[in-house]
């Protein structure tokens, strides 16, 4: 079940980001092509064999992990910041870009790089199940490491939900408003994955599925307003509404 | 609320008694899946019942009218000034504000408007449903037809803004406002003044007596309402054009 999440979840961020190939190179956009090659990526490295394989590249030593947390960091600064300019929520671009976004970015960067040298990190395992496992300190430092990765996503999420409900109720087309919803319905996610340390280990999957859930609610939000966008050039300059006669 | 099948068989059978449904249909321009479905369903539309009385040569009101839930469109009222008045479009309001000055240019209000110079545009007109609500509404007006009819206050708004306007809440809107009860029929464009027994002329007669004041202060509201819609679309506009530049 998991595993058909995970390769699904996999095959829509790759064809997403191939979609995006011709326009990345008529330097259309190009930020969201790298939006999606790194979900792309950072779905890949989430999944036990292609982990293993490249970690093992890395060395063996979990630095995989380490790089997976940084390409989710980058990929959800890119989100919030295309989505704050393009929402025009100018106190939420604030919030990501300005010192405050820098020190919340800074602070969690040092943290998890920190805890990530405290762990006897040893033993390629997707998830650092493997490390967890190996005494109560490690097991310890894992949770914490766990949550510091889920920090920063859980910040750009939190300031990015106001400005998405906003453009819900707004008068922009539907399909724009169904991308602002499943962006909302992502950062919800995102945000609920900050209980998962309080979550019984027997609702483990549900995390699974929260956190590809908020995957892919990203991935096709920004998609389908990539969408709306070339069917309003398709159907031609906008029909003027009956309160314009 | 729409009419029951039974009971639009049975007026089916009164008016072309022995004709098939295709034929039906051919004459009277409905698409046959239509009026299949509405049957299956249960429930026919009015404009169903429209079309089909145009095609017999039934005057539609009172066909509607030969139906329970529109026993009331039977007594008919003569429509008040107001009421004409709202259902004139804004460019010809706007002409004869022109018009009256260039007749007048000292600003003396005219014995009479050039007649027949130029024929109104048939009602309904693109704000027409919210004009006609705003013409008969005495402040309490959409709250008794919230009550009546059981419509949440918003949901009305959002029909009049729409300039749409359900036939069933057309009439209850007029049975609220203690006017004639096909007048709302005509503001939905449902059926046309001629239709509702509104005298030939009357919406050039009635805008003919407004004085200069009137017309004027009239004209400018209007603008001033389409104004406003204009800057509102244009705003969605450039945040959609944003969303665009950004993430398309």
């Amino acid at each position: 079940m998991i595993e058909i999440l995970q390769w699904s979840t996999l095959t829509v961020c790759g064809l997403v980001a191939t979609a995006r190939v011709p326009s990345a190179l008529k330097g259309m956009n190009r930020t969201l092509f790298y939006i999606f090659a790194l979900m792309t990526f950072a779905i890949l490295l989430s999944i036990q064999a292609p982990y293993f394989a490249i970690d093992q590249a890395l060395g063996g030593v979990n630095a995989a992990n380490l790089l997976l947390r940084f390409v989710i960091f980058a990929a959800i600064f890119f989100v919030g910041l295309r989505v704050t300019r393009g929402f025009g929520a100018d106190d939420a671009y604030r919030l990501l870009t300005g010192q405050v976004g820098m020190a919340v970015l800074g602070l969690i960067s040092l943290a998890v790089i920190v805890l990530f040298l405290l762990m006897d990190t040893a033993g390629s395992s997707a998830g650092m199940g493997s490390v967890a496992i190996k005494d109560a300190r490690n097991g310890l430092l894992v949770e914490y490491y766990g949550a510091a990765g889920r920090a920063y996503p859980a910040y750009v999420s939190l300031v990015l939900l106001p400005a998405m409900v906003r453009a819900c109720r707004s008068n922009i087309p539907l399909l724009v408003r169904v991308a602002a919803f499943l962006l909302a319905l992502g950062a919800i996610a995102i945000g609920s994955s900050l209980s998962f340390p309080v979550l019984p280990p027997a609702l483990g999957s549900v995390e699974f599925v929260i956190n590809y859930t908020a995957v892919l609610c990203f991935v096709i939000g920004l998609a389908l307003i990539w969408v709306a966008k070339l069917w309003s050039e398709r159907s031609g300059p906008r029909q003027k509404t009956s309160t314009a006669k | 609320m729409p009419i029951p099948a039974k009971a639009f068989q049975r007026w089916l059978h009164g008016i072309a008694p022995h004709t098939s449904t295709s034929d039906i249909c051919r004459v009277s321009g409905i698409k046959r899946t239509t009026l299949a479905q509405q049957l299956v369903r249960g429930k026919v539309a009015e404009a169903t019942v429209v079309s089909i009385s145009r095609a017999y040569h039934v005057n539609p009101v009172s066909a509607l009218a030969a139906f329970d839930a529109y026993s009331q469109l039977a007594d008919a009222h003569p429509p008040t000034r107001s009421e004409l008045v709202s259902q004139i479009s804004t460019p010809d309001l706007l002409r004869a504000v022109l018009a009256r000055s260039a007749a007048d240019p000292g600003g003396v209000p005219a014995a009479a408007a050039p007649a027949g110079s130029s024929t109104l545009d048939p009602a309904p007109h693109a704000t027409s449903v919210k004009n006609w609500v705003e013409a008969i509404d005495d402040g309490e007006l959409r709250h008794r037809v919230s009550a009546a009819t059981g419509i949440a206050p918003q949901n009305y708004s959002a029909q009049l803004t729409a300039n749409r306007l359900a036939p069933e809440l057309a009439v209850a809107t007029s049975l609220a406002a203690g006017v004639g009860p096909a007048s709302g029929l005509v503001a939905t464009g449902l059926v046309t003044e001629a239709e509702a027994g509104w005298p030939p002329g009357a919406r050039q007669s009635a805008l003919d007596s407004l004085s200069e004041g009137e017309l004027t202060t009239l004209a400018g509201d209007r603008l001033q309402t389409l104004g406003r819609a204009l800057r509102r679309q244009e705003h969605d506009h450039e945040k959609t054009e944003k969303i665009w530049e950004n993430l398309g």
